[in-house]
């Protein structure tokens, strides 16, 4: 796993990454119309509020879809699955992930699934799931 | 403004194949001329320019224009981004032409495989942006992104592998008509299930052909393409669109693409609908986007793609033949160029054994997932 691709986190997507660090999966979250906005964006694309901040989610969420990838890449070796989890705080609130106790070809859509947190470099802890 | 009615007169390629030791300069040259001369043409008397040189395969519209030597250019655009990337500059051409900005635009696409590049969006270890969020967890690549789209589509409409076969089958049986094509030996749907996994649902023959190749298409006033060497292929309409979260996993509801609002604007912009089609060129990066593009231009009911398909509906002597050079999947990814000058030859009447007999109304889709364009061609005009 050496060779996996870290996150190089900007002034939008530290939050992020320092909340997981903590073993903490945060989202932005819009002050003014409570909308959960992900991947982290400075305006809120339901209202274009600017007040936008971070907030701990349940991680608690389900399988939008999936794909069981059969070519290494880049930290990977195959075959392994990579899923959309959506996040119950909110519809179409969905993340990239892996689901880490489910042999790949097991994965189905509407598995529900909770984060769970892997370290993969001294600072960075990636937000994956197990079923739930 | 007054707009000028528009049509496409000259469609030219370069060779096409894998891995060929010409360089991308040379095969953009050879399918510019190609194309000029097919319209009676010379590089004189072009004044627009347009192409996508965007993913660093391709060469940009000055290296054209001064190796063809053309003397003055009035309108160019080289265009970067999420784009549908052939159809692009066509489209911008043809708009450019219609108010006047220009009278003869030449476009192309040119693709270059870079062989140095490992699979994916390479970035490197530290990945910035919103590639942040995939490329860490194991999916850098627009396979995988699309995978997940056809995935949802099979779970919410029943979609089968079998039914995705069926248009990798499909499309290869044209190809086999087509001296252009890249892969011409015919398959069943036994090869395609042999075909190894990609990243499921997808087999190698659900995915686009990689070629080194090029693709050029002239685009003139309707009034001067009359005094050409080609028949006039008029375009009726060129639209783009997206819709709302224009994301690879934030974008509303994966089992349709942006395909469904350009299709919405196609559609109003030239009074037209899909049951006026003779033909259609799909744009099929890979397999699945074909039959998206299919439902959301309502050639078929939402969620019938597959079926509809896999019932031979899109096979030359069906009822809406399409991608009869072979697509990507099998002509080569050329991203839709090729589909522009198929159905330009079609239109004109020109394809010998793939010929759809009577063919006057054709679209040419590009783009999945996030982003669309659509040309509306018509011939005998």
């Amino acid at each position: 796993m050496s060779d996996r691709p870290l996150p190089l986190p900007d002034p939008e997507t530290a939050f992020f990454w320092e909340a997981t660090a903590r073993r903490k999966l945060e989202i932005l979250r819009c002050q003014s119309c409570k909308t959960w906005v992900h991947y982290p964006k400075p305006s809120c694309w339901n209202c274009s509020s600017g007040d936008l901040k971070p907030e701990e989610v349940s991680g608690r969420g389900t399988v939008y879809s999936y794909t069981v990838t059969h070519q290494d890449v880049p930290g990977y070796t195959a075959p392994f699955a990579v899923v959309i989890v959506e996040l119950e705080e909110q519809a179409g609130l969905r993340m990239v992930s892996n689901v880490v106790d489910v042999p790949p070809d097991d994965v189905r859509i509407g598995m529900p699934v909770e984060v769970t947190f892997q370290p993969v470099a001294e600072d960075v802890w990636l937000p994956l799931f197990k079923k739930r | 403004m007054t707009l000028r009615d528009v049509a496409i007169c000259g469609t030219g390629y370069s060779t096409i194949g894998r891995a060929l030791d010409t360089t991308v300069g040379t095969l953009t040259l050879d399918a510019c001329k190609a194309a000029l001369s097919e319209a009676g043409l010379t590089p004189k008397d072009v004044d627009g320019i347009a192409t996508y040189p965007a993913m660093g395969d391709s060469v940009a519209s000055f290296y054209v224009v001064e190796s063809l030597g053309i003397p003055r250019v009035d309108w160019f655009e080289d265009l970067f981004g999420w784009m549908p990337a052939g159809i692009t500059p066509v489209i911008a051409a043809a708009h450019a032409v219609a108010r006047g900005a220009c009278d003869v635009a030449l476009t192309f696409r040119s693709v270059k495989r870079n062989r140095e590049r490992p699979p994916g969006i390479g970035y490197g270890f530290r990945v910035p942006g919103d590639m942040q969020f995939r490329a860490p967890f194991g999916d850098p690549m627009t396979s995988q992104w699309l995978a997940m789209w056809a995935r949802r589509h099979m779970h919410t409409y029943g979609t089968t592998e079998e039914q995705l076969g069926s248009i990798a089958v499909t499309f290869r049986h044209h190809a086999t008509m087509n001296p252009d094509a890249a892969l011409r030996v015919p398959i069943t749907i036994d090869d395609y299930f042999a075909s190894r996994i990609v990243s499921t649902p997808f087999r190698l023959l659900d995915c686009d052909f990689p070629v080194d190749g090029a693709g050029a298409v002239v685009i003139t006033t309707l009034e001067r393409a009359r005094d050409m060497k080609t028949k006039p292929v008029k375009v009726l309409a060129g639209e783009f669109a997206t819709g709302p979260r224009p994301d690879w996993d934030q974008w509303e509801d994966l089992t349709y693409m942006a395909s469904k609002y350009c299709a919405e604007n196609l559609w109003k912009r030239s009074g037209l609908g899909p049951q006026d089609l003779d033909i259609a060129q799909l744009y099929d990066g890979f397999s699945w986007l074909a039959l998206c593009w299919l439902e959301d231009l309502g050639i078929c009911p939402k969620g019938e793609g597959g079926p509809f398909i896999a019932d031979g509906n899109l096979a030359i002597g069906g009822t809406i033949p399409s991608n009869t050079h072979g697509g990507s999947l099998s002509g080569g990814r050329l991203h839709a160029i090729s589909h522009v000058i198929e159905c330009a030859r079609q239109l004109r009447g020109e394809c010998g054994e793939r010929q759809v007999k009577d063919a006057r109304l054709g679209v040419v889709t590009a783009g999945g997932g996030l982003m669309a364009g659509a040309l509306l061609l018509e011939g005998n005009v």
